[in-house]
């Protein structure tokens, strides 16, 4: 039996709170919550431990504790724990402040889970596109040429290849440097508290994804049943649009490809966009967008719904619902206001489009969008340390 | 008194379907010789129209009257006829809700009973109280901290003159000790500042509470009413009669010096009442360098709850740990305070407090088993604990420990010092003298003039607390009119010590009031009978003063008793120990008990057993078994008695010699949790019993024949099956040899 040394860490605690978990301290330690947990591993349990360790500020065993992730947030604990101390919204609030542990730069990091700095992290894509267009011009949108045949082209306002492309390219690889440093540091921690020698990893991989796929641990929740649904949507949505995304790409860059190589481009390769509705990439696209729609929708409807049991949650977790719904309305409105051809409306709404979806990849390491990868770490190293 | 009976026998409750009351009335007036035209009955006799017929006959001169109706344990006030002679004959609970109704045994049971009412009013008399002259109702206060100066308040307050000793020069005990107090008000937030010097106030501007500081109580002489109490007072004594006495001595911390392996003696660790003199100070610091202390841990149960040290909880360190802890908060926002805890417990609206304090981002709480403590370098410690929820084995740096210390009453150290001398005694006169010589003297609190030692006795697992195990009568002690309250009596907070307060000071009220009306105190708070012996057939055998469970008996010079009769309690404890049987009641004695069991009817076929039923426990469990509809055994007729302390030996040869088959005691539980109210009644019946089956054995009667059932008002489902099995066991044996001769 080894003895601990335990440092208490008052910072700690008041981030902890501070981060949505104010009920942190109303837990008594009855163990409710790990009873009810249909999540957690029988052995040491969640979240009884992790509210403990929070209620002493223990952050060395919080941050890179892999529980934190197996977590779902089914919210049973919290419907059921008789002090109204939330574990489920303090776990949330431990997971925050561990993607925050392992992003850098710090200071996004900071500015990402903080209502203050809203406004100026937003800033920051709506400039840049609307910096291009000052210098080109076409703020005034009569400025943009129309095509004859199809009307309103988004890349006569932004061109995708010479602006947008880069931008998000860039954005893109700034989340994966981000990313990949982040988890290695975390995979590194957890392994050196686990004081495994690891297992098998590829396996570990193969059965965390399958069940992220299917949404396995998702459908254990009680109180907030209907989550798995709206995840699923979402999540497949998100898939969806990735796939028609690359497609877009194949249209735009397949044709040019072709000829570089000196051969004749296929037809199907529709090159610039827009592209008719009936194309399959066009109805795959239109497909995930309604689906996010309804996903997102839900999202919301379950979070209110259950809110009396499960809370509210908190403005991180509202501020990643809120960019992905915006991210989801301004596409959708730009395709309408493309199609029913208003100028006036279509422009805006797709610069405002393309700045939520800059702000959502190029802040992913920061914002709640990273519980995807760091998710998938812990549970593929819990998966390959045997914590089942 | 020429007396007048009326007999009335009540149809109601389902008493006339399980009862032929024709039957009864005729056999009631042939059994006890009375007219039989006396003999009335109605259908609902505590109607107003039922006790109408009562009251029409007492204005016509009847003053002895039987009612064959319920248990006397219900419907008390509406057949309380003052200046007769009433009893009350339970048909109702021990026969028609009992027995198999229309039975010729329903009706023989029933018949017994209304006989050994009629009986008993026959050899009764009318009982006159005894109110002894110059009589006190001043009530005296020991001890000046919150309990006392609350108690003397509440007395003064109700009119009654109070004396007031407090040993120290100041009043306010612990409680001015303190920085701040718990919080006292919803939302139990905010600490409160002491409110013991506001008491103080009153109590010094309060005319009828005369105080003594310094003082200390150095006799306490004669019985409640007529207690003259020596106060010594800066070297000189006085003497003060008063009427009763509250008990309120208060506590003191548990000798830290004990607790070296909780690191008591480096100087960062103190004990929790260090820690209210250091923040009344003001900075929460570390002793060892006088710098702000960071890191307070706070260690629980420090001596309690442990077998080796206090094996008791003292209920308030919890809250006032909690509430050093808001110290180290509110004036070091970046400290943090650590508890380390078995089980934390917050009685009471303390609770609402704990939440609050647990609330607060820099308390943290632990379960934990703490081991030690160590150095942690640069005067620092670590608090070293087991299983706790942190871990199996954590170490926990703190820069300043605090040690949340038991309560320890003030009457442990006389009573332990009075036990050793009691043992030394027992070895003789040389290690009784070894001992006094040996043995420092603790502070004695009230020098009690007492046959049986000068303090409160000590209780076995009361761990010298001033309890009485009275457990329905919590303020009670086993000196009659001398009243604990606050920590003497267990340990409690603040505010419950107030409200402990009140509750003493109303029984110390309430006794001075009886004893001018010639009542008896506790537990019979409604008697105005009295023992009163026939000392000319005395033979000086001491066994009326050895006995006496409250010490209201002394012997003159010649061995002769005489009672301090306000310190009886009328439990006939004497009456039952008397060889000559020279002590009676006006409505209890030896030869009425024995008439009343002589008067059973004993058939010529089947068994008949009596049983001697104790009033305060076994009686009500009998009545709790009938209500529930169990069934008694038809052989068995019940009897009460004041308390099996009463119980005469002869009683056993009355029955015995008219033919009865067996005889059960049913008495309350004794030993170390005992429940007798008057402490030692059915203990001293077992002792004497013991003695009688050797004597029955003698006579060829076989000594299982009598027996003693130790029974608690709740084993009442479980009373029928015993007096089932005793019946059994008599039927095995065969009937008394002795039948019909």
């Amino acid at each position: 039996m080894t003895e601990q040394i335990i440092k208490p860490d008052l910072n700690f605690i008041n981030d902890v709170i501070s981060s949505g978990g104010e009920s942190l301290k109303k837990c008594f330690q009855c163990a409710t919550c790990s009873v009810v947990c249909n999540v957690t591993p029988d052995d040491k349990p969640f979240p009884r431990k992790e509210m403990l360790h929070a209620q002493w500020g223990l952050k060395d065993k919080l941050l890179s504790n892999p529980d934190i992730w197996l977590c779902h947030q089914c919210s049973d604990c919290t419907a059921y724990c008789p002090r109204g101390a939330k574990p489920g919204e303090v776990l949330g609030a431990i997971r925050k402040l561990s993607l925050q542990h392992y992003s850098s730069p710090k200071f996004l990091a900071k500015m990402a889970g903080d209502i203050k700095y809203f406004l100026l992290l937003f800033a920051a894509p709506v400039l840049i596109f609307l910096t291009y267009l000052g210098i080109t011009g076409k703020l005034d949108f009569a400025n943009v040429p129309k095509d004859p045949v199809k009307g309103i082209v988004f890349s006569k306002l932004i061109p995708t290849t010479f602006f947008i492309d880069p931008v998000f390219i860039a954005a893109a690889a700034f989340a994966v440097i981000v990313f990949a440093r982040g988890i290695i540091r975390y995979w590194n921690d957890m392994s050196r508290n686990a004081g495994t020698k690891g297992g098998n990893i590829i396996g570990a991989a193969i059965s965390a994804i399958t069940e992220i796929l299917a949404h396995r641990r998702f459908n254990k929740c009680e109180v907030t049943k209907g989550r798995s649904i709206s995840h699923i949507l979402v999540f497949y949505s998100f898939v969806g649009l990735a796939i028609t995304t690359t497609w877009a790409l194949i249209y735009l860059y397949g044709p040019i490809a072709m000829k570089f190589l000196g051969m004749e481009p296929f037809k199907w390769l529709l090159g610039e966009s827009p592209y008719p509705l009936t194309d399959p990439m066009k109805i795959l696209g239109n497909a995930s967008a309604a689906a996010l729609a309804l996903g997102i929708l839900l999202v919301i409807f379950n979070r209110i719904k259950n809110s009396a049991k499960a809370g509210i949650g908190s403005y991180y977790d509202w501020l990643f619902i809120g960019i992905v719904f915006f991210v989801m309305a301004t596409g959708i409105l730009s395709e309408v206001f493309r199609l029913m051809d208003i100028a006036g409306l279509a422009y805006p709404t797709y610069i405002a489009h393309l700045s939520f979806v800059l702000f959502l990849f190029a802040y992913a390491p920061f914002s709640k969008m990273a519980h995807m990868v760091y998710r998938a770490t812990a549970m593929i190293f819990a998966k390959q340390a045997g914590r089942e | 008194m020429e007396k007048k009976y009326g007999v009335y026998i009540c149809k109601g409750c389902g008493i006339e379907k399980a009862i032929d009351i024709e039957k009864l009335s005729k056999n009631a007036a042939k059994g006890a010789k009375v007219p039989e035209e006396i003999v009335k009955n109605h259908a609902v006799l505590c109607s107003p129209e039922g006790l109408e017929l009562i009251k029409s006959d007492i204005k016509e001169g009847t003053n002895t009257i039987v009612i064959a109706a319920c248990s006397p344990r219900v419907k008390y006030e509406e057949f309380d006829f003052p200046g007769t002679i009433t009893e009350r004959v339970n048909i109702r609970e021990l026969v028609a809700w009992s027995q198999q109704p229309n039975t010729e045994e329903a009706q023989m049971t029933a018949a017994d009973y209304l006989r050994i009412g009629i009986i008993k009013v026959q050899k009764g008399t009318l009982p006159e109280p005894n109110v002894l002259e110059d009589l006190s109702k001043t009530i005296l206060v020991v001890g000046g901290g919150i309990s006392g100066l609350s108690a003397s308040l509440e007395a003064a307050n109700a009119g009654y003159q109070v004396v007031l000793v407090e040993k120290e020069a100041e009043l306010g005990g612990w409680a001015a000790k303190l920085y701040k107090e718990v919080p006292r008000q919803y939302p139990y937030e905010k600490l409160d500042d002491p409110i013991i010097f506001s008491k103080i106030k009153e109590v010094e501007s309060n005319l009828n509470i005369k105080v003594f500081k310094s003082a200390v109580v150095e006799k306490t002489e004669g019985q409640p009413g007529l207690l003259d109490v020596t106060i010594r007072n800066n070297g000189t004594s006085e003497t003060i009669r008063v009427g009763s006495v509250i008990m309120a001595s208060g506590w003191k911390p548990y000798d830290a010096a004990k607790l070296g392996y909780l690191g008591y003696g480096k100087p960062n660790v103190i004990t929790s009442v260090q820690m209210e003199e250091m923040a009344k100070k003001g900075k929460i610091i570390r002793p060892s360098d006088g710098k702000e202390a960071k890191k307070v841990a706070f260690i629980q149960c420090a001596g309690s709850r442990d077998q080796n040290h206090l094996p008791y909880c003292s209920s308030f360190c919890c809250a006032t740990s909690l509430k050093q802890a808001k110290y180290v908060r509110e004036k070091n926002s970046d400290a943090i305070a650590m508890i380390f805890y078995k089980d934390i417990r917050t009685p009471g609206q303390s609770e609402i407090f704990y939440k609050n304090m647990q609330n607060d981002p820099g308390v943290l709480l632990t379960k934990a088993d703490v081991t030690g403590i160590s150095d942690a370098g640069n005067s620092s410690l670590f608090v070293e604990a087991e299983n706790a929820l942190l871990g199996e084995k954590i170490k926990v740096e703190a820069d300043l420990v605090v040690l949340a210390i038991g309560v320890v009453p003030s009457t442990r150290a006389p009573q332990e010092y009075l036990d050793g001398l009691t043992e030394a005694q027992k070895k003789g006169d040389v290690a009784k003298n070894a001992y006094l010589e040996t043995t420092p003297k603790p502070e004695f609190i009230l020098n009690l003039d007492y046959r049986q030692g000068p303090e409160i006795p000590s209780l076995e697992g009361a761990y010298g607390f001033a309890d009485s195990n009275f457990i329905c009568f919590q303020y009670e002690t086993r000196r009659t009119g001398i009243y604990a309250a606050g920590c003497v009596r267990q340990p409690m907070n603040i505010s419950e010590a107030q409200l402990d307060a009140a509750g003493t000071a109303m029984k110390a009220i309430q006794c001075v009031e009886h004893v001018a009306k010639g009542i008896a105190v506790h537990p019979r708070a409604w008697d105005i009978t009295f023992p009163d012996p026939l000392l000319i057939k005395c033979t000086a055998c001491k066994r009326c003063t050895e006995e006496c469970p409250f010490g209201a008996i002394d012997e003159d010079e010649k061995g002769i008793p005489f009672y301090k009769i306000n310190r009886c309690r009328r439990c006939g404890t004497c009456m039952g120990a008397c060889p000559e049987r020279i002590v009676s009641f006006k409505d209890y004695s030896v030869d009425m008990i024995g008439s009343m069991l002589k008067s059973v009817e004993v058939p010529d076929e089947g068994l008949r057993i009596i049983a001697l039923a104790c009033e305060n426990d076994a009686y009500p469990a009998l009545d709790s078994a009938a209500i529930n509809r169990k069934q008694l055994h038809p052989s068995v007729r019940f009897i009460p008695v004041r308390c099996l302390g009463s119980t005469n030996l002869v009683w056993v040869a009355d029955a015995f010699s008219r033919g009865i088959d067996g005889l059960i005691l049913l008495g309350c539980k004794y030993g170390e949790n005992y429940q007798c109210h008057f402490v030692k009644g059915s203990e001293l019946a077992n002792y004497r019993f013991s003695k009688v089956q050797e004597t029955l054995d003698k006579l060829q009667l076989e000594s299982e024949r009598c027996q003693l059932i130790q029974i608690a008002i709740s084993d009442y489902d479980k009373l029928p099956d015993m007096i089932n099995d005793f019946v059994n066991r008599i039927e095995e044996i065969g009937p008394n040899p002795f039948k019909g001769l």
